[in-house]
């Protein structure tokens, strides 16, 4: 290969590794907005608290990486839930104050975080053999990296069997595509949504563990993922499927961009190509429950 | 008729004009230059609570991204006050140091202070008017269009970091000179500014009060409650919600002008998510449906925040989360609306609503 041919494959790659800290980012505020409707300005909090949690746990109690990503799932997720039942059930006929509530939320999660760990930056800690690069024929991707990838894919399978081969996943489905007719059917629409949003809250938590060793974690770090998520689900529609697609082309598209002029424009192109294809299908790509929001 | 005097609208006028009365007279108390400008940037911020209290209260769009107008309006502002400055022939000194040797074409217009003046109202507005007519014929609406806005937003910031010689990054542009106006120089900390900006925000609250009162205001409260109806009933709704878009980002881009003027500085922190939302929450604590409760709103948050002091300011965005998600929750209609139920309450209002419900029932008998 030439060298403008690896320089574009790497950069393929690397598209790859942006689609699924994309994806892992977008997938909690999926489930979250595919379901429910819930606009959750809190979610980028909910995975700075998915990063301290493995932070706390690795300082204070000295568990090892791998144990942290799960114990950050059910950490955030009970968060989550406790949210969900003082704050969120309220409001689910009044969309825009979700919205409002969320953002106030995350106002004060971000301070209460900051008064408990301070402002300075933390670091997580992850085992040496993934701080290695992994390189093949003039390619080259962190280990990191590709465990996120790898990750990826597997809460991807994970969301979907839930989702789909299971009863709680039936429910769910139901209770998107009308609540009304499955209440009278016997399904507790209300406890749906709140173990919902907690899953949803568990994977942002999720997505925490993995952003805070691929970045310093700082009590505000979540107001860098949460614009670039919620545009990865609008454009997919809301639906598992619509946000994979969707944040697989935006990770490729960034990274091709980036590598034509730089990434801060590409960044800016990618603005402007998201609210171009939502002029002409603001349901996005696949709609999770057919209803025009 | 009247069964709440909270809207009567002799009452509402004769509380707008000692409200502005009381906002009038404060250099005439007080003449320390640091006060005045920072209750002068206090009105700024009361501007952009009424602008988005005309879109968001009146018309139900809500709009996380007003810091589009505001940063284009302090920015193009910023850029004509900066080229007053610059002798003629020379450039601003962080274009030298990014490497340019001439104007750029994109400051050219800026040379001339009112073509600069005029542009700093006129690209924000056309922005608006272009954006909102592109999403509001594709009907987009409600939680949707507040994500776009924000998108965009976003978009803005990035860009404005991005074209460094141009803008001068992330440290901005601050003009070593306050604006001149034909022989007129506006010191920043004057009492002159003070009232300038005053004008400013008694002007746009009142125009704003009376687009409300209008047919215009009638019809787009209306699509606020049921878009279809409204659509059904004959009216291009899309016209409308364009229209009251951008009369709001006129307001916020007079407000980023008082602003640069102010200040004598912009940055892209103008451009930020967190102000523009925050914008959002002075007007939901304020009450998102009366403008001037919701230009109240500003003052409040605004003036607390600057007098709790740097070792309570933690605390007191703790408070300020919860009191916001308190408001949301139990009251939508802020303190306007607190205000509305307590007014309601007087007896006037009660031994009218007794005969309202009696009528009521009497009809309901009837009718069995």
């Amino acid at each position: 290969m030439d060298f403008s041919s690896i320089a574009f494959a790497n950069s393929l790659i690397l598209g790859l590794s942006i689609a699924s800290i994309f994806f892992v980012a977008a997938l909690g505020l999926t489930i979250i907005y595919g379901t429910a409707g819930v606009i959750n300005m809190a979610h980028g909090e909910f995975i700075m608290l998915g990063a301290y949690t493995v932070y706390a746990l690795q300082t204070f109690v000295g568990i090892p990486y791998f144990l942290c990503i799960p114990a950050a799932f059910f950490v955030v997720g009970a968060i989550g839930f406790a949210i969900e039942k003082s704050l969120i059930r309220y409001l689910y006929d009044r969309p825009l104050d979700t919205l409002l509530a969320t953002w106030g939320v995350s106002l004060v999660l971000i301070q209460g975080t900051r008064l408990i760990f301070g402002s300075d930056p933390k670091y997580v800690q992850i085992p040496s053999f993934l701080s290695t690069n992994v390189e093949a024929g003039g390619l080259s991707l962190g280990a990191f990296r590709i465990f996120i990838i790898l990750m990826a894919l597997g809460l991807a399978a994970a969301v979907w069997f839930i989702f789909y081969r299971t009863d709680f996943g039936i429910k769910v489905r139901a209770v998107t595509q009308n609540r009304e007719m499955a209440a009278s059917f016997g399904i507790n629409a209300g406890q749906v949504y709140s173990f919902t949003f907690a899953l949803g809250a568990g994977l942002a938590g999720v997505a925490g563990a993995l952003f805070g060793a691929l970045n310093i974690v700082l009590p505000t770090m979540g107001a860098g993922y949460v614009v670039e998520a919620f545009l990865t689900v609008v454009t997919g529609g809301g639906a598992l499927m619509g946000s994979a697609i969707s944040s697989f082309a935006i990770g490729e598209l960034q990274s091709i961009f980036a590598l034509i002029t730089n990434s801060t424009f590409a960044q800016f192109l990618i603005f402007v190509v998201i609210i171009v294809f939502l002029r002409f299908r603001p349901q996005g790509l696949i709609s999770a429950s057919g209803k025009r929001r | 008729m009247n069964q709440n005097i909270y809207h009567n609208k002799t009452l509402q006028w004769l509380f707008y004009a000692a409200a502005f009365a009381v906002l009038g007279a404060v250099p005439l108390i007080s003449d320390d230059a640091f006060l005045l400008n920072q209750l002068a940037i206090y009105g700024v911020y009361g501007m952009l609570a009424v602008s988005i209290s005309l879109c968001w209260g009146s018309g139900g769009i809500l709009n996380m991204g007003q810091g589009i107008a505001f940063g284009l309006g302090a920015y193009c502002m910023a850029m004509t006050m900066q080229m007053q400055t610059q002798a003629e022939g020379t450039i601003p000194p962080f274009m030298l140091n990014n490497g340019l040797d001439s104007l750029p074409q994109l400051w050219q217009p800026f040379q001339n202070t009112a073509t600069g003046i005029t542009l700093a109202l006129v690209v924000p507005t056309a922005f608006y008017l272009i954006f909102g007519g592109i999403m509001f014929t594709a009907r987009v609406s409600g939680p949707f269009f507040a994500i776009m806005t924000l998108a965009t937003l976003s978009a803005f910031a990035t860009i404005f970091v991005d074209l460094q010689p141009y803008t001068n990054g992330v440290n901005g542009i601050s003009p070593p000179g306050s604006l001149n106006l034909g022989n007129l120089e506006i010191d920043p900390y004057s009492s002159g500014a003070y009232w300038s900006v005053f004008a400013m925000l008694v002007a746009c609250t009142v125009a704003a009060k009376l687009i409300n009162q209008s047919r215009f205001g009638l019809v787009v409260r209306a699509l606020k409650d049921d878009p279809e109806r409204v659509r059904f009933l004959g009216y291009n709704v899309a016209v409308y919600e364009t229209l009251v878009y951008t009369l709001s980002g006129l307001i916020a881009a007079i407000a980023g002008c008082c602003f640069a003027v102010l200040t004598q500085y912009v940055s892209p922190a103008q451009f930020e998510v967190g102000f523009s939302i925050s914008i959002v929450i002075w007007t939901a604590l304020g009450g998102r449906n009366s403008l001037i409760w919701a230009m109240f709103g500003a003052f409040a948050v605004q003036g607390a925040q600057s007098y709790v002091g740097d070792q309570f300011l933690s605390t007191w965005i703790l408070i300020l989360g919860f009191s916001f998600i308190l408001v949301v929750r139990f009251l939508p209609g802020g303190f306007a609306g607190l205000m509305e139920t307590i007014l309601g309450l007087l007896p006037n209002a009660k031994a009218k609503t007794a005969t309202t419900n009696l009528e009521f029932r009497d009809a309901k008998e009837v009718a069995k």
